[in-house]
């Protein structure tokens, strides 16, 4: 599922794939607006049939922070 | 189906708009966010073969760029500028607490915003020669009142309606500005599909970001004319696509046409051609069928919508429909990218895409319930005026239909020229010639010696220009009057030669020696004011091949890049020809 997950990531933000990791986020990925962010979890809905509350949305500021609500959202990264 | 707002923000980054020989700047200001929207624009523009370059404003930056004039959307110099306005931006707290007002205070308060509104809309006209689409505002479905909202007097939803009202008013009579009913889009497709609370909240998103590309794609209904993309056809297949039922096998009183199901589904779709016909879009029918089963049908069914005299070509005969298609372009003198293409058939769809891609080919449905919003989902038929012109096209393409019929039964060319009694009525620009002048210079591609748009903006100021003749031809036959068919622009900035800056002549007129009368006019014009020479340009494209040896025929000599006519020279007005001075 992390690959899945990065793959998502490094479309969106047009970067490749090998520079997504877990501490990825506007720091490192010059693409990382606030707006491509949003695109992003509206992405990652979809793909996971997940939907997110306001507050996970407001709190995700890396890429570890989106596969901690994944997770509690039911999605298993323990591949 | 409609694509992912994520799949246009990836495609965007490929696309290269220096890639295009066509070009548009687009500018969009808005009173939210509306991150998103350029890249979709973009991605739409790059499939129709349109490099388009983008500014946005920023978010709610639209009052600094329209009023300074020194900002960055001016030195950008957009050729459409879109400005998405926001209900609950231009309410503020009075969206929550509208009757915190007294019913006076209310209308005060609408009739600022238009004031507003007036003024930026004629600052933004004053700095820039660019199209304005200002959205109006979308009307809420909430009220405080709840159900007493309609007993009260000019209410929270009346008071935008009144908003609504009051810009088509102030816009109506603007030439280059035009109102963009994002309320009626919103009705479409459902408030509460549209505006999405979180996305709201989160990043002040008003309109969800699934449905940008479908925004979009109303935006790109203003960008396809304002490119001259705009379709001018539609080529119609009939069994199963005009009626139900194939006329051969089921016979004249079994096919589905009428009242009854699915019979009305048939009839509806008929009306809604029609309405398209009677705004100016051509039909014609390419069939296979025989002749005279489906005449039988088109002429005297008690329910056909539909009859001969509305179609500028039939082709009704057991040819491959791309054979038909191209005779038909070639008939009525049209590009084939200016066609749509309806058939029930996928076979035939299929062979006509693979074979014609220029050709729009729709993909119909297999219920023909659908058949009439598949046509209305189309932003391809649209245009930024309609013109006389263009009420009475279909009833001028029936005439050329009889005019070619005329044509084969003259013993010769010279004796049906003749016979036809062509007069050419010479017009200048005048506040009634000005908007189809215009519309001539924005889709005429064929007979074009320089393909030069000009949006009516710029004619009105050619037109006031004493260096500078603007003109326009309506050509008049035995079988009827075509219209205003040619425009003409003169440059006298020298008093010595005179430069054809824009000749052109609409597709339907060609070939009837009006073109050589027209230049024959410019030429004894020049004559009267002592002037020397003639310098006429061809500057090639993809469609204008027809006009390529127009200048060389009539006389013109090749100096450098350009065609130089001396006016000892005697030029020669076909003898078939009748011109007036108007």
């Amino acid at each position: 599922m992390s690959n899945k997950l990065y793959s998502i990531i490094a479309k969106i933000m047009d970067v490749s794939e090998s520079d997504v990791t877990d501490e990825s986020g506007p720091e490192t990925i010059a693409n990382w607006t606030s707006f491509n962010s949003y695109v992003l979890l509206y992405q990652l809905e979809s793909e996971f049939n997940v939907k997110f509350t306001i507050d996970e949305a407001v709190d995700v500021k890396i890429v570890a922070d989106i596969k901690r609500h994944l997770k509690n959202h039911g999605v298993n990264f323990n591949e | 189906m409609e694509r992912k707002l994520s799949e246009y923000i990836i495609e965007s980054k490929k696309v290269n708009s220096s890639d295009f020989e066509s070009k548009i700047k687009i500018a969009l200001l808005g009173s939210f966010t509306l991150d998103g929207l350029n890249e979709t624009i973009k991605v739409k523009c790059s499939e129709l073969k349109v490099g388009c370059d983008t500014f946005y404003g920023g978010y709610n930056r639209y009052n600094e760029e329209i009023l300074n004039s020194k900002s960055n959307l001016y030195s950008f110099s957009p050729d459409v500028c879109f400005l998405i306005l926001d209900t609950r931006n231009i309410l503020g707290d009075l969206f929550y607490y509208p009757y915190n007002l007294s019913v006076d205070k209310r209308r005060e308060f609408i009739q600022n915003k238009i004031n507003e509104l007036n003024n930026l809309i004629k600052s933004f006209k004053e700095k820039s020669n660019s199209k304005l689409v200002i959205s109006n505002f979308i009307i809420p479905t909430y009220s405080p009142y709840g159900i007493f909202e309609t007993k009260t007097d000019y209410g929270l939803q009346e008071m935008v309606f009144d908003l609504n009202h009051k810009l088509n008013n102030i816009c109506r009579d603007e030439n280059s500005i035009y109102v963009y009913d994002i309320n009626g889009f919103v009705s479409k497709h459902g408030e509460e599909n549209v505006f999405d609370f979180q996305q709201y909240f989160f990043g002040d998103v008003k309109i969800s970001l699934s449905y940008i590309p479908i925004l979009a794609n109303d935006l790109l209904g203003y960008i396809k004319p304002t490119l001259g993309l705009n379709k001018k056809c539609i080529v119609l297949d009939l069994d199963n696509t005009l009626w139900g039922g194939i006329v051969g096998e089921d016979g004249f009183n079994k096919i589905k046409l009428g009242p009854q199901p699915p019979g009305n589904t048939y009839v509806e779709f008929q009306k809604y051609l029609l309405s398209l016909h009677e705004r100016g879009i051509i039909l014609a029918v390419n069939s296979k069928n025989n002749l005279d089963d489906a005449i039988e049908v088109i002429n005297n069914h008690p329910n056909m919508i539909l009859r001969e005299n509305h179609f500028g070509c039939l082709k009704i005969n057991w040819n491959d429909k791309v054979t038909n298609l191209k005779e038909i372009a070639q008939e009525l003198n049209i590009g084939l990218d200016s066609i749509v293409f309806i058939d029930d058939d996928p076979v035939n769809r299929d062979f006509v895409r693979e074979t014609l891609p220029e050709v729009l080919t729709i993909e119909l449905p297999k219920d023909p319930s659908l058949y009439v919003s598949t046509l209305t989902e189309l932003n391809d038929f649209h245009v930024i005026k309609i013109t006389e012109e263009d009420k009475q096209r279909g009833k001028m393409y029936t005439q050329q239909r009889m005019r070619v019929e005329s044509e084969k039964n003259s013993t010769s060319f010279e004796e049906y020229l003749k016979q036809l009694n062509i007069k050419i009525h010479i017009k200048k620009a005048d506040e009634f010639t000005i908007p189809r002048i215009s519309q001539l210079t924005l889709k005429t591609n064929q007979f074009n010696l320089t393909t030069k748009r000009y949006q009516e903006e710029d004619i009105k100021t050619f037109s006031q220009d004493k260096k500078k003749i603007v003109g326009c031809a309506r050509i008049e036959d035995k079988f009827g009057d075509n219209g205003i068919t040619s425009v003409f622009i003169v440059k006298k900035d020298n008093e010595e030669e005179w430069i054809i800056d824009t000749f052109l002549l609409s597709c339907r007129v060609i070939g009837r020696g009006v073109e050589e009368g027209i230049l024959d006019y410019i030429i004894n014009e020049a004559r009267k004011n002592n002037v020397k020479r003639i310098i006429g340009n061809f500057i090639p494209t993809k469609k204008n091949k027809p006009s390529e040896s127009f200048l060389p025929n009539f006389g013109f000599e090749k100096v450098n890049d350009y065609w130089i006519y001396s006016l000892e020279k005697h030029s020669k007005k076909p003898s078939h020809l009748l011109l007036l001075n108007e």
